[in-house]
């Protein structure tokens, strides 16, 4: 029994060396996705369009900005992607300003705006680099999506599309398959607990026919076939300055403050197919939480955990907690802080665990060698060698078959 | 409550009883940690000769490092800097964001002002390091993309070698530490100034930064933010290092003239009446209390000066005590002092600056100053020796040339004069010229013309160093020093190239705009362009900058080069159209292959004629009818012709694509 226990010790704990970081995390939150605490709200927010006529593509993202930020996501949790330079265009009658309305009473460029991406970096590569984290070294912090396992993710496209595609600087598409590729990434590596994408351009419900990841919902400006139109024009800019959709969720959230406990199931209600001239979609089938009870703050809005301590880094024997847990049984840890604390500690103990394991090996490998020399008729052994090749791979078709 | 937390506790109380008893002392030591740092800011403005108004923000901090790896805390100076400067072991580094072009010709080319300020369009790095010239790429390269996240912009598009460059002694007096890129078509926005600005310790929120309406700043006609630092003590383990950060932002603004419209059309130029408010939309409302001074200059042109003497205005400038009125203008609040130019080459006549000491003026109602003209004025600013121009020449998408033209201020003579040459009198000037490697320069076609004639290069080129392009790994860069003569009236140098082809993803999508070549700069370095002020300049960096000789420097225009752009969607209709040609012409020659039509033929006519009875002749004259086919055709089958064979096959091919079309869009 043990004998043969042996080998499977080996192959584990040699699994264990080579994605020991993964599987540690793997194993822990396999179990704890549903359970893990919202801990922190990111918001991707992509216009994908360049030239000027695209005017309002920029100004529906930057709406959608500012709306964020208004309701707490702070500058360095928003990875904001603009194609182009409207603001400052040599086209725009009004220098550094971007306006959603044509009243003009509300400058969405205004003074403190943090643009991550733009111009020629707006690609499909750099959009896919920034949903599952695959950076080169120098990137630095602002242009990365830094969320974890417990992070509720707002992604926002805009610009114009296609049936399962989404064009990029009108030279590029990202298409539904990518869409779905990366959010399945971004899922098994732990980068989101909960993810809304958000698309406004036409046929945008084409784009999500391929997501599978659980914990993902999606909105779509308009079905397959449909066009998503463009909301009014302004004659002072000289172009369309804001989508319908867009429109008419900035005027859901305009009447919410940073405290609205407004559900997404009314965000959903809110659209009328009229007003909109097309038929905003919802795929609602991953995602597990009824929608009435999931306020849209989860994802525009932003939790900021507290911990009341007694005295500095000392907080876990006697911690009070200041917000309310959820479905959660009460021996559990519900901490995040202590969650991580005692992950990093299974961690370290595989570790430790593995490299005790990693000697056995050492010595098959020193004896193997060993072996190795002491023949001297290499031929033969060559020979024998392939000889007994033959019935593996006889075996192994068999059972392919 | 156990021990180990009680402790700490007791730690504390006595910290905050030591705090109540010495505060003297602490104060003390808090103010000499303060003296490490230093932080000015200072407003330049000056009125320009073709009715526009120059404002140059000045911002310089200054740190002292004693110990830097035993901690310590940064009052003033931004720490993102420290730690880029530390990080990357920057000696020395210059960082601009321009939009617009400085007009040399009006603004002014010959001084300090328009030597360090005047930029070329887009972002312009360039970094010194402290390192060993193998290492230096790879720091230059983390350096792009540290600085695109802090300023909101792609400068990572410089780490590719191809859009930088190490120039030798064209540009700057380094060699091998020096790195050199620009990227043209850089957007500049709010989102490049927002950073920016809060590298100050007061960011917008009060000193002279409150001004910075983002609107009136980007409407101005130039408008150039630049971050320079230069450091020392960093590489080497020396205990005191220092790191000198100058913030400028230089606005070209056009006051509204509505007001003075009537004096315009009259033909009389009047210079436009100006305030800070009208042309910021804004005031100084409270002062910098971080600042250590925090200063607004108002600084009138030696030409103007000169100008506003020969027409009898002279006795106001010579006592001290300035009246807030003279003839020909009037200043609102009363400035501070004047301060008058020392100019010691000549009798050229001096310029004057006023100074308004902020916080003189803050506390009782917001700082604006105006100025309003009272007689109408026209000067000229002073010039660098040549004016320098570049331009295309050549059409069609296969070749062409790139000229730059020098032409000759005529007042210049006077300068090189006094320079006593002796007789052979030298113009010597300086072109560095990085070109990308799609245009393919040919160096050796380099031609100098000077009034118009052809010049051997030999015999004013003084030195060249040319370190050509290298398909997709670098660009192209020429240093060259010449030697004009003093009496030449105009120079051209011409350049062939030859259009390079990019690979089809190498191509922004933009590219139907064309691609931009770098602006070449032409340096004067006889010419040293200072101003020293008859007040200690020590006290003031913005003076002890412009009393600081820098050569006279010249960035010339950015060209658009249009190269060949592929049809981008070609790849798509190729694969569509040969698919589709195929499918038909396979389709068709199987059916031909495998159908043996004539003898089907004779076969279904053999049965038709031993079965057929009347009604079904009648049936089969009636559908040839139909299909529009001779009836004569049909009591012959026997003997078919190559003709009728033929034709049929082609219908019935026909039909075929006809039922794949309907397939295809109907019933789909």
């Amino acid at each position: 029994m043990f004998i043969k226990m042996n080998p499977v010790i080996i192959i584990s704990s040699l699994l264990l060396v080579l994605t020991y970081d993964h599987n540690v995390v793997a194993a822990k939150s396999s179990s704890s996705t549903s359970t893990t605490m919202h801990t922190n709200n990111w918001a991707v927010l992509v216009c994908t369009s360049r030239f000027w006529f695209n005017y309002r593509h920029m100004a529906n993202t930057l709406s959608l900005y500012r709306t964020v930020k208004r309701l707490g996501i702070p500058d360095e949790r928003i990875i904001l992607m603009l194609a182009d330079d409207m603001a400052c265009n040599a086209r725009n009658k009004y220098p550094a300003q971007v306006f959603n309305n044509e009243n003009h009473r509300l400058n969405l460029y205004g003074d403190n705006v943090e643009v991550d991406y733009r111009g020629y970096e707006v690609t499909v590569e750099n959009f896919m680099r920034v949903l599952t984290g695959r950076h080169e070294d120098a990137v630095p912090r602002s242009k990365r999506l830094l969320s974890d396992e417990g992070s509720h993710i707002l992604l926002y496209m805009t610009g114009h599309g296609g049936d399962e595609f989404l064009k990029f600087q009108d030279s590029e598409e990202l298409q539904s398959h990518d869409l779905a590729d990366a959010v399945k990434q971004m899922k098994e590596k732990h980068r989101f607990k909960e993810l809304l994408i958000m698309v406004d351009t036409c046929q945008a419900a084409t784009l999500f026919n391929q997501l599978q990841s659980p914990g993902v919902l999606a909105i779509g400006s308009s079905m397959k076939g449909e066009n998503s139109y463009s909301h009014h024009l302004d004659s002072d800019v000289g172009v369309s300055v804001v989508d319908r959709f867009t429109y008419y969720t900035l005027a859901f959230f305009e009447r919410l403050n940073m405290y609205g406990n407004a559900s997404l199931s009314s965000l959903f209600n809110s659209y009328n197919p009229n007003l909109l001239m097309s038929t905003a979609y919802y795929r609602t089938d991953l995602y597990q939480r009824n929608l009435e009870e999931v306020p849209v703050t989860n994802f525009f809005g932003s939790v900021m955990e507290t911990i009341h301590t007694q005295s500095a880094y000392k907080a876990f024997s006697n911690k009070d907690f200041s917000r309310d847990i959820r479905s959660m049984p009460s021996e559990q840890p519900t901490d995040f802080q202590k969650r991580r604390e005692l992950l990093a500690d299974s961690g370290l103990e595989t570790l430790s665990y593995s490299t005790d394991q990693i000697c056995p090996i050492h010595q098959l490998c020193s004896t193997l060698e060993k072996k190795l020399d002491s023949i001297i008729d290499v031929e033969t052994f060559v020979n024998r060698g392939l000889l007994i090749m033959l019935p593996l791979i006889a075996v192994t078709t068999w059972l392919s078959l | 409550m156990n021990p180990s937390m009680a402790k700490p506790n007791w730690i504390l109380s006595l910290l905050i009883l030591c705090c109540f008893i010495f505060p003297s002392v602490l104060f003390a030591t808090i103010e000499e940690e303060s003296q490490k740092e230093e932080f000015n800011e200072e407003l330049l403005l000056k009125p320009l000769p073709d009715r526009k108004v120059l404002a140059h923000f000045h911002f310089d901090s200054k740190a002292n490092f004693f110990s830097y790896n035993g901690g310590f805390h940064l009052h003033l100076f931004p720490k993102a800097i420290y730690q880029l400067v530390h990080k990357f072991h920057v000696k020395e580094m210059e960082l601009s964001f321009t939009q617009g072009r400085w007009n040399y010709e009006r603004w002014g080319g010959f001084d300090p002002i328009s030597s360090s300020n005047a930029k070329p369009p887009g972002v312009e790095l360039w970094a010194v390091f402290d390192a060993p010239p193998s290492q230096v790429d790879a720091l230059w390269k983390n350096l792009t993309h540290t600085l695109s996240g802090l300023f909101c912009s792609s400068i990572n598009f410089l780490e590719s070698s191809t859009t930088y460059s190490a120039p030798d002694w064209g540009f700057r007096a380094y060699s091998g530490s020096l790195r050199y890129g620009t990227l043209p078509r850089e957007a500049v926005c709010t989102e490049n100034l927002t950073p920016w600005l809060k590298l100050l310790p007061c960011r917008d929120k009060a000193g002279l930064a409150e001004l910075m309406d983002r609107p009136s700043i980007y409407r101005g006609f130039y408008h150039s933010q630049r971050l320079h630092l230069v450091s020392s003590g960093f590489g080497s383990n020396s205990v005191d290092s220092e790191i000198e950060l100058e913030q400028t932002l230089t606005v070209v603004l056009q006051p509204s003239t509505q007001r003075w419209a009537t004096s315009y059309s009259t033909g009389s130029a009047m210079q436009p009446s100006w305030s800070l408010r009208t042309i910021f939309g804004r005031e100084i409302n409270k002062k910098c209390i971080l600042a250590k001074s925090s200063n607004v200059y108002l600084q009138l042109d030696r030409g103007l000066v000169s100008e506003m003497k020969k027409k009898g205005f002279r006795p106001d400038f010579a006592t001290s005590d300035i009246s807030i009125t003279n003839p020909a203008f009037e200043l609102s609040p009363s400035p501070e002092k004047m301060i008058r130019e020392v100019d010691n080459l000549n009798d050229v006549e001096s310029s004057i600056l006023y100074v308004f000491v902020i916080e003189k003026y803050v506390d009782a109602k917001p700082f604006d100053l105006v100025l309003t003209w009272k007689l109408p004025v026209a000067w000229s600013c002073s010039q660098a020796p040549l004016l320098a121009n570049r331009f295309l020449m050549g059409s069609g998408n296969e070749r062409g040339a790139i000229v730059i033209s020098l032409k000759s201020i005529n007042h210049h003579q006077s300068l090189v004069g006094t320079g006593a040459y002796g007789e052979k009198c030298n113009l010597h000037i300086n072109v560095f010229q990085v070109v990308p490697w799609y245009v393919k320069v040919y160096y050796h076609t380099l031609r100098i013309y000077i009034n118009g004639q052809v010049q051997p290069a030999a015999n004013v080129t003084r030195k060249m160093r040319v370190s050509p392009s290298e398909d997709k790994v670098s660009p192209g860069a020429l240093e060259l020093a010449l030697a004009f003569p003093c009496s030449m009236k105009s120079a051209e140098l011409s350049l062939d190239f030859d259009k390079g082809f990019l690979h089809i993803d190498e191509y922004p999508p933009d590219a139907n705009q064309g691609f931009d070549i770098p602006s070449a700069l032409i340096s004067f370095p006889d010419f040293h362009s200072s101003i020293s002020f008859a007040e200690d300049s020590s006290l003031s960096p913005i003076l002890s900058r412009l009393k600081k000789r820098s050569p006279a420097l010249a960035y010339t225009e950015v060209l658009l080069v249009p190269l060949t752009t592929p049809d981008f969607s070609m790849p798509y209709n190729v694969i569509t159209i040969t698919c589709t040609v195929f499918a038909l012409y396979f389709g068709s020659l199987l059916n031909v292959l495998r159908r043996r039509v004539d003898e089907e033929e004779r076969r279904l006519e053999e049965r038709a004629k031993r079965k057929s009875g009347k009604l079904r002749q009648q049936l089969q004259k009636l559908f040839a009818r139909v299909r529009g086919r001779p009836l004569e055709q049909h009591p012959n089958p026997s003997a078919p012709s190559s003709s009728k064979t033929n034709s049929k096959l082609i219908m019935k091919v026909g039909l075929m694509v006809l039922i794949a079309v309907v397939w295809q869009y109907y019933l789909r």
